[in-house]
C-alpha cells in the first residue's frame, strides 16, 4: 500500500484535487498567446511537481501492471498502460524542448542553454500529441471521473442546497 | 524515505527520456540545416498554433477573449476526443444489457 493510502476515500479525494490542479494548469499553460510566456514557463514547471504526485498516488496500479503486463491482463488495462507510458514520454520530451527554448525560467536563474530552432518545433509537436493524448487518458478514465465528480462534488453540492432549503422551510 | 525513492525513480526515468531526446535531436541538429537563432529571440509559433496568434501581441497579454477562446479550443478537442471513446463504448454497453434482458 501506498504511504498516501491512508484511506482510500482520502485518496480518491486528493487525487481528484491533483489531477484537477493538472488539468486546469495544462489547459492554461497550452495558452501561451493569451496568458503569457512567463506564466506558461513557470505553471509547466510547476505541473511537473504535479505530475510527479500523480504519479506516486497511482505508483501501486504502476507496479501491478508493469508485472503483469506480459502475463494475464484485460484489454482495456493494457491499452492504459501504453497511453500511460506515452504521456510519460511525450510530457517529457514536451518538458525538455521548452526548457530548450526558454525564455523565463532559465534567463530567471541565469541559464543561458544553446539555441537550435528544432526544440520548437519539437515542442509544438509534443504539446499538440499531449493534447490528444491527454483527451485520450481522460476518455479511459471517464467512469471514475463521473463517479468521483458526483460522490465528492455533486452529491455534497445537493446536500448544502437541499439542507439550506430545510434551513429556510423550518425557520 | 519510500516516496522519496519513487519520486527519485520517476526522475531517473524522466532523466533518461530527456538524455535520449537531446542526443537526438543535437545528432540531427548538428547534420542538417536546422536554423538556430540567437539567445532570448524565441522564432515565432507556427500559424494556426495558438488561436491568439491572430491577434495583437506576440507575448499574448490581450484580455479575457483570448484567454477564452484558447481555453475552450483546447477543452473543446479533450472533449471531442472524450466524446468519440466514450460514446461508442456506452451504446455498446446499454446494447449488450438490452439483449441480455431481452
Amino acid at each position: 500500500m501506498s504511504e498516501f493510502q491512508s484511506s482510500p476515500k482520502n485518496l480518491t479525494r486528493v487525487k481528484l484535487t491533483v489531477d484537477l490542479v493538472i488539468f486546469f494548469a495544462f489547459l492554461i499553460a497550452m495558452d501561451p498567446r493569451s496568458s503569457g510566456i512567463a506564466v506558461h514557463e513557470w505553471l509547466a514547471t510547476a505541473a511537473l511537481a504535479a505530475l510527479i504526485v500523480h504519479l506516486l498516488l497511482s505508483w501501486d496500479w504502476i507496479v501491478q501492471i508493469s508485472r503483469r503486463f506480459l502475463g494475464r491482463v484485460n484489454l482495456q488495462t493494457r491499452i492504459n498502460y501504453i497511453l500511460n507510458w506515452l504521456l510519460f514520454i511525450d510530457g517529457s520530451i514536451m518538458m525538455l524542448s521548452g526548457f530548450m527554448i526558454s525564455e523565463a525560467v532559465f534567463p530567471a536563474l541565469g541559464i543561458e542553454l544553446p539555441r537550435n530552432f528544432a526544440w520548437r518545433e519539437l515542442h509544438d509537436m509534443t504539446a499538440n500529441l499531449f493534447l490528444l493524448l491527454l483527451g485520450l487518458h481522460t476518455a479511459l478514465h471517464w467512469g471514475w471521473v463521473v463517479d468521483t465528480f458526483k460522490r465528492y462534488i455533486f452529491k455534497p453540492l445537493g446536500r448544502l442546497v437541499f439542507f439550506r432549503r430545510r434551513k429556510d422551510v423550518t425557520a | 524515505m519510500k516516496t522519496l525513492g519513487r519520486i527519485l525513480i520517476i526522475l531517473a526515468v524522466m532523466a533518461i527520456v530527456m538524455g535520449v531526446t537531446y542526443a537526438a535531436v543535437n545528432a540531427g541538429g548538428s547534420s542538417s540545416d536546422t536554423p538556430q537563432f540567437e539567445a532570448g529571440r524565441r522564432p515565432p509559433f507556427r500559424e494556426g498554433q495558438f488561436e491568439g496568434e491572430h491577434r495583437e501581441g506576440r507575448d499574448g497579454r490581450e484580455g479575457g477573449g483570448g484567454w477564452m477562446f484558447g481555453l475552450i479550443k483546447n477543452v473543446g478537442v479533450i472533449a471531442v476526443v472524450v466524446t468519440l471513446i466514450v460514446l461508442p463504448k456506452s451504446v455498446a454497453r446499454k446494447r449488450r444489457r438490452t439483449a441480455a434482458a431481452g
